[in-house]
């Protein structure tokens, strides 16, 4: 199967994955263990774009707001949206990375790399250019080893037999996430 | 912005294939081979080739700047003529006009119209300044894995194509169904490939 056949067939994985990695943050309050690792925190911020069906009869809801109100969003899930993109900020020791993922094609968008100190200005030293390339590129790689690490979590409860469990589960966090919407709603 | 400074955006490829013997020698004879070709002083409408990270206007890489550990950085450099449609239109009715005067006739058949327009493309193509665009990459040479620092598709392609040509390797996007086929064992892939959608509500 060529490339742009696969993506259109499979682009629901890297969805489901981001709607899993949205649960699987809010279930231990924004942490997630990663297996030998230790914890990670993985928070869902400002900004989501979920998505319908597919093609031409997709359809598509942006919703922007703070952690905590991210309404149309958590309403979309109870619809059966299932999310694109979302903004996330991931943090481990003293690490955090901000970007954007958009999960069909697992693109990572306006990644803002964790802050290491004056040293990774660099100068006009060759030297200390390489060193300030290999830094960079030592922050990109961690993070998609990370993500990576998360979409293999993802991936061996998917395929294996936890699976249904899993998905009772996150049909619980969803419905109580839309029954936290309308209460909002109502009181408003 | 990008991958040296700022906050940027990125996809991931794979290299598929060996790398040769002596890489390293390969790599200099093969990025100064499709290295960027200037065409401000050409009537050339399109170049792509290779330039160094830190400065599009270096397509000598000097002392191997490409090399960073067991890296390779690179930027992809496209300069393209290009002319509006609507500057296009323009300048062709304005012609259509001047020879309706000129020959006293109403009306200007078909064929002469298409024989303006592709006249004038080619004349306004001269006077255009080319537009350039850099995206720049980082390959893994030990992982195999290749980030490329733009979501642009067109990009995606013109990649593919000069890589292909640069270093005789074919890359392939990372999606996340190909990237699960990296991380899963082989039965976990044949699970893999079996399940459709589910519903999360």
């Amino acid at each position: 199967m060529d490339l742009v056949d696969l993506i259109a067939e499979k682009r629901f994985i890297g969805q489901e994955f981001l709607t899993w990695l949205w649960w699987k943050s809010e279930e231990r309050g924004g942490s997630i263990e990663l297996p030998g690792q230790g914890d990670i925190t993985v928070v869902f911020e400002k900004h989501m774009l979920l998505e319908y069906g597919e093609g031409e009869s997709s359809e598509k809801c942006i919703c922007s707001g703070l952690q905590s109100e991210l309404k149309e969003a958590r309403t979309g899930l109870v619809m059966g949206k299932k999310l694109e993109q979302a903004r996330i900020q991931l943090a481990q020791n003293d690490y955090e990375w901000n970007f954007t993922m958009a999960a069909a094609v697992m693109e990572f968008r306006n990644v803002k790399l964790p802050k290491t100190g004056p040293a990774q200005e660099g100068g006009d030293n060759p030297e200390e250019k390489e060193g300030m390339i290999l830094e960079r590129i030592f922050l990109f790689e961690e993070l998609v080893r990370l993500v990576q690490t998360l979409f293999r979590m993802f991936l061996e409860v998917r395929v294996g037999n936890g699976w249904k469990d899993e998905l009772v589960k996150i049909r619980k966090w969803v419905h109580s996430r839309g029954q936290m919407a309308e209460n909002n709603d109502r009181e408003r | 912005m990008g991958f040296l400074n700022g906050s940027a955006s990125f996809v991931r490829f794979s290299t598929e294939g060996d790398l040769p013997e002596n890489f390293w020698d390969f790599a200099a004879e093969r990025i100064t081979a499709f290295s960027f070709k200037d065409i401000d002083e050409t009537y050339d409408e399109f170049s792509v080739g290779w330039v160094s990270v830190q400065n599009m206007f270096d397509s000598d890489f000097n002392f191997g700047s490409y090399a960073s550990g067991d890296y390779v950085t690179l930027s992809l450099r496209i300069d393209e003529r290009k002319v509006a449609p609507a500057i296009l239109k323009k300048f062709a009715q304005k012609e259509e006009e001047r020879i309706k005067k000129e020959k006293q006739i109403p009306k200007i058949g078909r064929t002469l119209k298409v024989e303006i327009r592709e006249r004038i493309q080619s004349e306004l193509m001269k006077k255009a300044v080319p537009v350039p665009a850099v995206y720049d990459l980082c390959w893994n040479l030990s992982d195999s894995t290749l980030l490329f620092f733009t979501t642009n598709k067109k990009a995606h392609t013109l990649l593919e194509d000069l890589f292909k040509e640069t270093f005789g390797l074919l890359i392939v996007q990372q999606i996340p169904y190909t990237m699960a086929e990296h991380l899963l064992d082989d039965d976990d892939k044949q699970r893999l490939a079996a399940i459709s959608p589910d519903i999360f509500v």
